[in-house]
This record gives structure tokens, C-alpha cells and sequence, in this order.
């Protein structure tokens, strides 16, 4: 008999680099069934690149990746399909296609026919907290934060088990990003999924998170529950979580 | 000696393996063609937008240059007697040359340019990566709809073409440098050949290929921005430019070469 799956996603050494640049370097992390994991960290550590290569979206250069105990690196078509199956995202912009009305966004990897989905788009809405009146609107008639709650909608439409979320209130006032961290948590109590939210708001981080994880230099440097986050003794943590200038994180052009 | 040859062979490199880039890419979206899910909403919604949104330019095109044309024959056929040879010339140049080469030309610079920018948009505000994380291909949604949209309404767009360059000529003709118009239309249909019609047609859906498949790759593998979609919609029209008349050429050997 096998041993029970204890990590939903488990990343065991994952490398990738651009070029000259190592982006990620033999990262570990894992995340439990239900648990919803913030990743934390600077801009272009690499945080979007770790879930776009758990999503298959690219390659990895070494390392193991395993979503409920399958290695998923180096899956193709059929499987690959299957495997993102289990997955909805919500990207850092929505990434709404600008072309459709909104139902369709949001309805687009649903089966049946158009008043089917058109009904599950709708409920979906409500989910988010918009009106039906949204429905027939291009995402370029909405504002920021109402395209986010779209996308939101859209991320959970199939009911995937696992969902990411990629800076999720960037680029929001605070208020809608409290009301999109808000619509964050909601979901992931509710619908019971597993969730992984990279961002570098601390807002977003308190609101969300279960356990932390904090990326630089291509690894994770520290993790922990939420509630040990104020108390870290991490010097790379604690200049994160503080916003201060003065840290062993320094900015590219200052480095020696 | 060494960095010479590493001065050519390194450009040389960087050519094949755009080449061969293209060529993977052309390929797998003609495989998605002949496999299902079909989108044939997508397929109908390009063919408005290639072939119905161009109309205009393309008409108007071909009867401006149409009358150019015979007025420029007419001209120079005088000068040894040959006036005569308008509606014969006219329509051999148009049909031949003119109607398809200035069609896809001006629906390069409509179309390939806007696929480009759209493409290249999606791919830098991740609506790619989402069309994938909704498990849809790419290639099927977008690319596959895209050519095979072009490639059908090409011909279509360019026996308009055809037409409109012949009536302009005729127009001319008739209006300003005296032909009868009975004569003039005799004559155009005795010397209009099923040769010409054809090759006019495959030069229209050859164009049609390229017209696509530059604008869909350069949108596609855009990347950088702004910036980065700036200039894969200015390399998706001098490309799709450059295939348009050397394919031509090509064409035209093979076909009136012999």
C-alpha cells in the first residue's frame, strides 16, 4: 500500500535561468491539501516564474515537481492538459481576453451549451460580488479592480482544487485590494482549495496566508506559519516584512 | 581569420535558426488545422475581418491603379502606334500582377500588422498563458482560425481586385482617351486567359499564407512590452512585404517562365 499524499504540490530542486541569469536555484517548498501558501519576495526573484513552472508554462533545467504525488516536469499534450486541469490561475493583469464580454471569460473552459454557461458565468459573478448587468461588458468597460474580481470569477469557474493567484492586488487602491484579499480568503475557506498567492503586498500576506514562504536568490530562504512571521528572526525577512531600505537585501545597482 | 568567419557564421546561425523557427511554427499550426477542436466562429470572424474590412482599401487600390495603368499604356503604346493595346495590356498586367501583388500588399499592411499588435498584446499581458492555463491551444484558437481565414479569402478579395482594375482601365478608357466600350470589353475577355485567372487565384492564397503566418509568428513571440509589440507589428509587414513579392517572382517564372 502506498503512503498517503501529505503535499498537494511538492517542488523538490527546481532551477531555471534566463540566459546568464539564474532565476530559480534548486527551490523546495511544499503545500498541503487546503492550505493556502504566500510566497513572498523582491520583484524578479522569480516568484511568477515558480508557478509558471508548476503549470507547465516553462521548462524546467533540474529539479521535481509533483502535484498529488504525480511528477509533472517534462508532462506533454494529453497529460499535460489533464494536469493543468486541476488548476486555475489568476494572473498578476486578469489577462481577460480583451475580444470576449465578460461571460465568456469567464465561462470559457466550461462544457454546455451558451444559456448553461452563460447561468455558470453569472453565478460565478455573484460569487465575486458583481451583477449580472457585467455579464455582456467588455473587460475594457471595467475598472481595475472590477477586471480582477472577473478574473477571480473565471480562476474558479471549473471548481479547480488548487488555485494561484499572482500579485493579486497589485496595481489597486487599498480598499479594493482589502475587498479582493477578502474575495481571496471567502473562496479558499469555502470552496476548500489549495491556494498559492505570490505577491509582495503585506496586507495581502496577513489577510491570506496560512503558512509563508519567503524566495530570494532563487530559494526559499524561510517559511513559516503566518503567526511566526512578526516574531521571524530572518534578517531577510524582517527587512521584507518592515519595508526597510537598510537590510542584507539590496537593490541590483547597489550591489558590490 | 577565426573572428572573421565567427563575424559571418554567427549571423549565418542566427538566420537558419529563424528559418527554422518559422518553419516549426508554420508547421505545427497547419497540423492543428487538420486536427479537431475547431473553432469555426474564429475562422468566420477573421474572414470578416481579413476579407470584408478590406474591401475597401483593396477596391479602391485596383481602380486607381487599373486607370494608371492604361493611361501609361496608351501613352506609351502611341508612341509606335500601338495605342490599340490598352484593354489587352491592361488586363494581362492587372490580372497577372497588379490586382494580386497590390491586394496582398495593402492587406499585409491592414492585416498582418493588426494580428501582430493583437497577438503580441495578448502575449505580454498573459492572455496566452491563460488561453493555456484554460486549457485551449493557442495554436487552434488564435493561429490555425488566423490562416486559414486568409489563405480562403485572399482569392475572393483579389478576383474583386482583379475587377475593379480592369473597370478602372475601362472607366478611363472610355471616358478620356476615347474607346468604344464594347470594343474595349471584347477585347479585354479575348485576350483574358484560365492561365491567368489561376495563377492570379493561387498568387492570392499563397499571399494569404504569408500575410498570416508573418503576423500571428512576429505577434506571438513578441516580448518586451510596448516596445517589444512595436516591433514585431513593424517586422510582421516588411516580412510579409518581402514573401509577397519573392514569392510572386516565383510564381511568375514557374508559371509564364516557360
Amino acid at each position: 500500500m502506498s503512503p498517503p499524499i501529505t503535499s498537494r504540490i511538492e517542488l523538490a530542486g527546481v532551477s531555471k535561468r534566463f540566459g546568464s541569469r539564474q532565476v530559480l536555484d534548486g527551490l523546495s517548498v511544499a503545500v498541503a491539501p487546503g492550505e493556502s501558501l504566500v510566497i513572498i519576495g523582491g520583484s524578479g526573484t522569480g516568484k511568477s516564474v515558480t508557478l509558471k513552472c508548476i503549470l507547465g508554462l516553462i521548462p524546467l533545467d533540474a529539479g521535481s515537481i509533483r502535484v498529488d504525488g504525480q511528477e509533472v516536469a517534462g508532462l506533454k499534450g494529453a497529460a499535460l492538459d489533464a494536469h493543468r486541469a486541476r488548476f486555475g490561475m489568476l494572473f498578476q493583469g486578469g489577462a481577460l481576453f480583451d475580444s470576449l464580454p465578460v461571460w465568456r471569460n469567464v465561462a470559457f473552459a466550461l462544457p454546455g451549451s451558451v444559456a448553461d454557461r452563460k447561468a455558470a458565468a453569472i453565478d460565478n459573478l455573484a460569487r465575486v460580488g458583481l451583477a449580472a448587468e457585467v455579464a455582456d461588458l467588455k473587460p475594457a468597460e471595467l475598472s481595475g479592480g472590477m477586471q480582477k474580481r472577473v478574473a477571480l470569477a473565471r480562476a474558479i469557474a471549473a471548481r479547480p482544487p488548487i488555485i494561484f493567484f499572482d500579485e493579486p492586488t497589485a496595481g489597486l487602491d487599498p480598499i479594493t485590494a482589502a475587498v479582493i484579499n477578502n474575495l481571496i480568503r471567502t473562496l479558499v475557506t469555502d470552496l476548500k482549495i489549495t491556494a498559492v498567492t505570490i505577491t509582495h503586498d503585506m496586507a495581502s500576506v496577513r489577510k491570506v496566508a496560512d503558512r509563508v514562504a519567503m524566495l530570494y536568490a532563487g530559494t526559499i530562504i524561510w517559511q513559516g506559519p503566518l503567526d511566526s512571521l512578526d516574531g521571524c528572526e530572518n534578517a531577510y525577512v524582517r527587512q521584507f516584512i518592515t519595508g526597510s531600505a537598510d537590510g542584507p537585501i539590496q537593490m541590483p545597482a547597489a550591489r558590490k | 581569420m577565426i573572428g572573421a568567419l565567427a563575424a559571418i557564421g554567427a549571423p549565418v546561425l542566427a538566420a537558419l535558426a529563424s528559418i527554422g523557427r518559422l518553419t516549426r511554427f508554420a508547421v505545427t499550426a497547419l497540423t492543428r488545422l487538420l486536427q479537431p477542436p475547431w473553432y469555426p466562429a474564429q475562422v468566420a470572424q477573421q474572414m470578416l475581418v481579413i476579407g470584408w474590412l478590406s474591401l475597401p482599401v483593396v477596391g479602391l487600390t485596383a481602380i486607381f491603379t487599373g486607370s494608371a495603368l492604361a493611361q501609361q499604356i496608351f501613352i506609351g503604346g502611341s508612341r509606335f502606334n500601338a495605342a490599340a493595346t490598352v484593354p489587352a495590356v491592361t488586363v494581362i498586367g492587372v490580372v497577372r500582377e497588379l490586382g494580386p501583388v497590390l491586394g496582398g500588399l495593402m492587406v499585409a499592411g491592414r492585416v498582418a500588422s493588426a494580428m501582430a499588435a493583437e497577438l503580441g498584446t495578448m502575449r505580454v499581458t498573459e492572455q496566452i498563458d491563460a488561453l493555456v492555463t484554460l486549457r485551449t491551444d493557442p495554436f487552434r484558437w488564435l493561429v490555425a482560425p488566423r490562416m486559414l481565414a486568409a489563405v480562403l479569402v485572399m482569392p475572393f478579395l483579389v478576383m474583386v481586385s482583379n475587377a475593379l482594375g480592369v473597370m478602372g482601365g475601362w472607366l478611363l478608357a472610355t471616358q478620356r482617351l476615347g474607346f468604344n466600350s464594347a470594343q474595349y470589353l471584347a477585347t479585354t475577355q479575348r485576350y483574358l486567359e484560365v492561365d491567368d485567372v489561376v495563377s492570379s487565384l493561387v498568387k492570392a492564397a499563397v499571399f494569404g499564407f504569408f500575410i498570416a503566418l508573418m503576423g500571428c509568428y512576429h505577434g506571438y513571440h513578441s516580448g518586451g512590452g510596448a516596445a517589444g509589440v512595436g516591433r514585431a507589428t513593424t517586422n510582421a509587414v516588411v516580412s510579409s512585404f518581402i514573401l509577397i513579392l519573392l514569392s510572386n517572382l516565383i510564381i511568375t517564372v514557374i508559371v509564364f517562365g516557360s
